[in-house]
C-alpha cells in the first residue's frame, strides 16, 4: 500500500523544488510542485505521498499548483506536508483529508524571564510538578469541563471565550494565530458525538506526538527577528505542541461520513475516496467549513488551557507569579486547517481556500493580518522537533506568498513506522538515553516514548534548511529540549 | 485471528475468519490489542449491546469499529469480548468489557480514527478477509 516506493517522475526545477508534471496523470489540473533538497530527495521515492501530490492536482478549482513541504510523507488523501488552494468561485472544492483528523494541531511557544542556570539545577523536579499537573495520555480528560451553552460559545469564540473568562489575556489573544477563533465557526455544525468526546479534553496534552516541553534557545540566527519575539541565547522557553483532542478527529471523521457519495454528485472524479470532498460553496462543503472552524476554535483554547496550566505550574514552582516571569506567548499557528484568504494567482488577487495538512501559515513582513509586534519582522513559524534533537522558530518571507500561498513546512516527517520503533526499542530505556543525552522526559506510555524515538523522525533542521534556502521562511532561533511530558 | 500490522505512521489490522460473525468479532479483538497495551488486562464485567446499520460489509464494519472506539473514548472503558450477529440489515453485537483501571490497563496508542485507506471486507476460500487502517 503507502509504502510502495513511487514510480512516476521528479523533475529538478531548481535546488529546492521538483516537480511532477501535469501530464503524469489524466486528470491532474496543474502540476505537482515538492520543496526539497539533494538529501530529502532521496528519501522521496520511498512511499506514495509523490503519487498523493499528483492526486491531489485533480481538485475541481485548484490552483497552481498541487504543493508538498520537505517534511512530506504520506497520509490519507493528502500527504503530511500537502499544500493546496482551491478558488471558490470556480466550483473550488474542500477537502476533510487536506485538514487532517486533527483539525488544527499546531504549536506554541512560550517564553520566559528564566535561564537555563536557573531551571537546570532543578529540571527533574520541574518535570515532575509539569506531569502532575498537565493532563496527558490517552484518551485523558482535564479539570476544564465545557457542557451545553458554554462548550457552544468555546466553539464559536475559541481564545477570546477563555479571555472573558479570565483564562487568557488580550496578548494571548493577540499572538494567536486568527486571534484564536476563526470567524462563522457553528457548534450547531458539530454533532452532538464529538461535543461528548472534547467535553472533558479541553486542556488536555493527549498522546502521539503531542509534547509539553521545556527547552533553552541554543542559538540565535536573526537577532532582530529573535528580540522583537522576546528570544534570547540560553534563554528558557516553553513549547506546547496539541490539537483538537477527540472532538477534531471526530468532526473530520463525521464529514469523511457525511461526504460518502457526495463527491459522485458534483459529478467529481477522484482517483483517491480519501480525497473526499465538496465545493466550499455547497450545503455539505459549507456545512464543513463551519464544523472544522469550531473545532479549530476548540484546539486554540486547548492549547491556551495548557499554558494557563504551565503558568500556574511555574509559578507554584519558582514561588512567583508568571507575570513577574514574564512568560508571555511568543505566538500560536496551526498546522492542519484550511482558511480562505486572499492571494495573487496570475497577477491578479484571488480568494481561495488554503488547505494545510502538515504545513504552516508563515506570513511576511508587512502582511496585514499580523500583530503590531510582528509587523516587521514577519510572523513566527514554530516548528516543533523530535525529542532528543532541536526546535526551531523562524519567520515567515514573501517567497511564501510568491511559492505556497504563504505556506512553510510544519516539523519532521516521520521515518519509521511505530512497529519498527517498538522493534528498535527493545532492551533500551529510551528515557534512560534522553537523559543521558540532557532531556528529562515523562511520559504516561512506554510504548508511547519508544514509538516517538528521535530516531523514528527525519531530521526537523534538514527540513528547516530548505524551507530557509527556499525564501519561504527565515531561520531565528533554534531550541534545545531539557525535559518533555509526553501522554 | 487476527494480526497488527505497520503502516507508516498508523496501524492496521488484518483479519481472517471462517465466517462473518467470527470476521466482525475477530476485528474488534484486534482493535483493542492496539488500544491496550496488554489486551488480555481487561475483564468482561459489564455487558453492553450495539446495533449498527448497514448492508455494505467494508462500510458495516467501518461503522462497528467506529462506534466501539467512540464508546472508549467517551464512556472510558475497554472491551474484553465480542458477540457479533451480522445480518440482512446490519450487526448486533453484546460486547463485553469494564471501566479503565490505570493501574491495570496501560493504553497504547491513541486512535483517532478509522480510516477509509485500504479498507476491505471480502471473501477468500476459507471464508473471510478484512483489513482496515486506524489513524494513531
Amino acid at each position: 500500500m503507502a509504502k510502495q516506493a513511487y514510480q512516476g517522475p521528479l523533475e529538478q526545477i531548481d535546488e529546492c523544488c521538483w516537480r511532477i508534471p501535469k501530464s503524469y496523470k489524466e486528470g491532474m489540473q496543474v502540476e505537482g510542485r515538492i520543496f526539497a533538497d539533494d538529501r530529502l530527495v532521496k528519501q522521496l521515492r520511498d512511499d506514495q505521498a509523490p503519487e498523493q501530490v499528483a492526486n491531489v492536482a485533480f481538485l475541481p478549482g485548484i490552483q497552481e499548483a498541487s504543493l508538498a513541504m520537505p517534511d512530506i510523507h504520506w497520509g490519507y488523501g493528502f500527504c503530511i506536508g500537502g499544500v493546496c488552494a482551491t478558488a471558490p468561485d470556480e466550483g473550488g472544492v474542500i477537502s476533510p483529508g487536506g485538514v487532517g483528523y486533527d483539525i488544527n494541531c499546531g504549536v506554541r511557544l512560550v517564553r520566559t524571564d528564566l535561564g537555563a542556570d536557573d531551571v537546570r539545577p532543578r529540571i527533574s523536579q520541574l518535570m515532575a510538578a509539569l506531569f502532575k499537573q498537565i493532563p496527558a495520555g490517552v484518551g485523558k480528560g482535564g479539570p476544564y469541563l465545557f457542557g451545553g451553552k458554554e462548550l457552544d460559545r468555546l466553539l464559536t469564540d475559541g481564545t477570546r471565550f477563555l479571555e472573558t473568562k479570565g483564562l487568557a489575556t488580550i496578548g494571548d489573544v493577540e499572538h494567536t494565530e486568527a486571534g484564536g477563533r476563526l470567524a462563522e465557526a457553528d457548534p450547531k455544525a458539530v454533532s452532538q458525538k464529538a461535543k461528548h468526546r472534547g467535553s472533558d479534553q479541553c486542556g488536555t496534552l493527549g498522546s502521539g506526538n503531542h509534547f509539553l516541553e521545556v527547552q533553552v534557545v541554543d542559538e540565535v540566527f536573526d537577532q532582530p527577528a529573535a528580540q522583537a519575539m522576546g528570544l534570547a541565547e540560553g534563554m528558557v522557553a516553553v513549547m506546547i505542541h496539541s490539537g483538537s483532542r477527540g472532538l477534531g478527529y471526530q468532526v473530520c471523521d463525521d464529514a469523511l461520513r457525511d461526504l460518502r457519495g457526495v463527491p459522485a454528485r458534483y459529478g467529481i472524479h477522484l482517483p483517491d475516496r480519501q480525497l473526499a470532498c465538496a465545493p466550499v460553496e455547497s450545503p455539505e462543503g459549507q456545512a464543513y467549513l463551519a464544523a472544522m472552524r469550531a473545532a479549530a476554535n476548540f484546539a486554540w483554547a486547548n492549547r491556551q488551557l495548557l499554558m494557563w496550566q504551565t503558568r500556574e505550574c511555574f509559578a507554584e514552582f519558582f514561588a512567583t507569579s508568571w507575570e513577574s516571569l514574564k512568560m508571555n506567548l511568543v505566538y500560536d499557528v496551526a498546522h492542519n486547517i484550511a482558511k480562505i484568504e486572499e492571494h495573487t494567482v496570475e497577477g491578479k488577487p484571488k480568494r481561495v481556500c488554503v488547505h494545510r495538512k502538515g504545513a504552516t501559515r508563515a506570513f511576511p513582513p508587512g502582511h496585514p493580518e499580523l500583530p503590531d509586534r510582528y509587523r516587521r519582522t514577519g510572523q513566527p513559524v514554530i516548528i516543533p522537533g523530535d525529542m532528543g534533537r532541536a526546535s526551531w522558530v523562524l519567520v515567515g518571507q514573501p517567497g511564501s506568498m510568491e511559492r505556497t500561498f504563504g505556506t512553510t513546512c510544519h516539523g519532521a516527517g516521520r521515518l519509521m513506522s511505530r512497529g519498527e520503533a517498538i522493534r528498535r526499542s527493545k532492551g533500551r530505556r529510551i528515557d534512560q538515553e534522553l537523559a543521558a543525552a540532557g532531556v528529562i522526559a515523562r511520559c504516561r506510555s512506554w510504548k508511547g516514548l519508544a514509538e516517538e524515538q528521535p530516531e523514528a523522525y527525519k531530521d526537523v533542521s534538514l527540513v528547516v534548511d530548505v524551507v530557509h534556502r527556499a525564501g519561504l521562511a527565515k531561520k531565528v532561533a533554534r531550541l534545545r529540549p531539557i525535559g518533555v511530558v509526553k501522554g | 485471528m487476527f494480526e497488527l500490522f505497520e503502516h507508516t505512521a498508523d496501524v492496521g489490522l488484518r483479519v481472517r475468519a471462517g465466517d462473518l460473525n467470527r470476521l466482525f468479532e475477530d476485528a474488534a479483538q484486534a482493535l483493542f490489542s492496539a488500544i491496550l497495551a496488554d489486551p488480555d488486562s481487561a475483564k468482561p464485567v459489564e455487558e453492553m449491546v450495539f446495533n449498527i446499520e448497514g448492508t455494505r460489509y467494508d462500510d458495516l464494519l467501518f461503522d462497528w469499529l467506529s462506534e466501539l472506539l467512540f464508546t472508549f473514548a467517551t464512556r472510558h472503558v475497554v472491551f474484553a469480548d465480542f458477540s457479533v450477529r451480522v445480518h440482512k440489515a446490519g450487526l448486533a453485537a453484546i460486547v463485553r468489557g469494564e471501566p479503565i483501571d490505570p493501574a491495570r490497563h496501560e493504553l497504547g496508542a491513541e486512535i483517532k480514527a478509522i480510516t477509509y485507506h485500504g479498507l476491505k471486507v471480502e471473501q477468500t476460500a476459507d471464508g473471510w478477509l478484512a483489513e482496515v487502517i486506524v489513524d494513531v
